[in-house]
């Protein structure tokens, strides 16, 4: 291919590689996401979940363990997931979570949206709508859950 | 779209991608179907059990019967499992390129795994069924 002295194309010349992170990081969390929802619901199930949970309940675990998802079951929550063990977890599933799914919102604003102003605008407020949200799950897994 | 797009919405529409445009299309549908629904529970969660009386309350009270009705939920349990599977098929393909030649063998099996479980659970959310 190198003939006729066609120089190559840099696309970001010594610029950031962030996207190409945000490229893995969307693949790693998102299969992280799914064996980790696994986890917690085998795990449950395991020790002594399997046959106190209804249906609802399963599933609302494996999206996330936490002890408000699982009131209608006849099942105690608090000895065996309220230690830090799992609060870490269910800390690091929705940061995931939310890293996740605002980097594939911001993907999606760049396509549609083409004014420079507008998308930087709209990006700020996404990234306020992202903290809000992260910091309410800090409070329900930590302060609230704790309880 | 805006005024700037050179493409109109019935050019959109009939381009001829196939199964693979469709998957994108779902892939990007479910993803903001994801975005809403989890973002609008973990903030009126956060009001609901962080406030008692008073107007967020309320809010959080209505927002949580909207989303705890069946039909959120079916919809809810197919952006889950539709961007779950998609993206675990577009992991693969990215992870072991030589699978390329079977892309679309690849996508009949996202098919005949996603029906079956996104089918039946829905029927029986749809239909009240208590264990």
């Amino acid at each position: 291919m190198a003939t006729q002295g066609i120089t190559p194309r840099q696309v970001h010349p010594g610029g950031s590689k962030f996207e190409v992170y945000m490229w893995f990081y969307m693949r790693i969390s998102g299969v992280l996401m799914l064996l980790m929802g696994a986890f917690g619901l085998v795990y449950a199930n395991l020790v002594g979940g399997y046959g106190n949970l209804d249906a609802g309940a399963e599933m609302r675990w494996t999206f996330f363990p936490i002890s408000f998802h699982v009131q209608s079951s006849k099942v105690e929550v608090t000895p065996n997931f309220s230690n830090p063990f799992w609060q870490v977890y269910a800390f690091l599933l929705i940061g995931f979570a939310a890293v996740h799914a605002y980097n594939g919102l911001r993907a999606i604003l760049k396509d549609y949206v083409r004014h420079p102003l507008l998308l930087n605008w709209l990006q700020w407020l996404f990234a306020v709508l992202w903290a809000f949200m992260l910091g309410a799950a800090i409070y329900i897994i930590f302060v609230f859950s704790a309880q | 779209m805006s005024k700037l797009s050179r493409v109109t919405l019935p050019q959109a529409l009939g381009y001829r991608g196939g199964q693979p445009m469709v998957a994108w299309l779902l892939h990007r549908i479910s993803a903001l179907g994801i975005l809403i629904f989890v973002s609008a529970h973990i903030i009126m969660g956060f009001f609901l059990y962080a406030t008692t009386g008073g107007v967020m309350n309320n809010v959080a009270n209505a927002v949580t019967n909207v989303y705890e009705a069946v039909p959120t939920q079916v919809f809810v349990l197919f952006c889950v499992l539709y961007h779950g599977l998609n993206g675990l098929r577009i992991v693969i393909l990215d992870m072991w390129p030589s699978l390329h030649r079977f892309k679309r063998e690849a996508m009949w099996v996202q098919w005949a795994l996603f029906l079956p479980l996104f089918l039946l659970p829905a029927f029986l959310i749809a239909t009240g069924y208590k264990l």
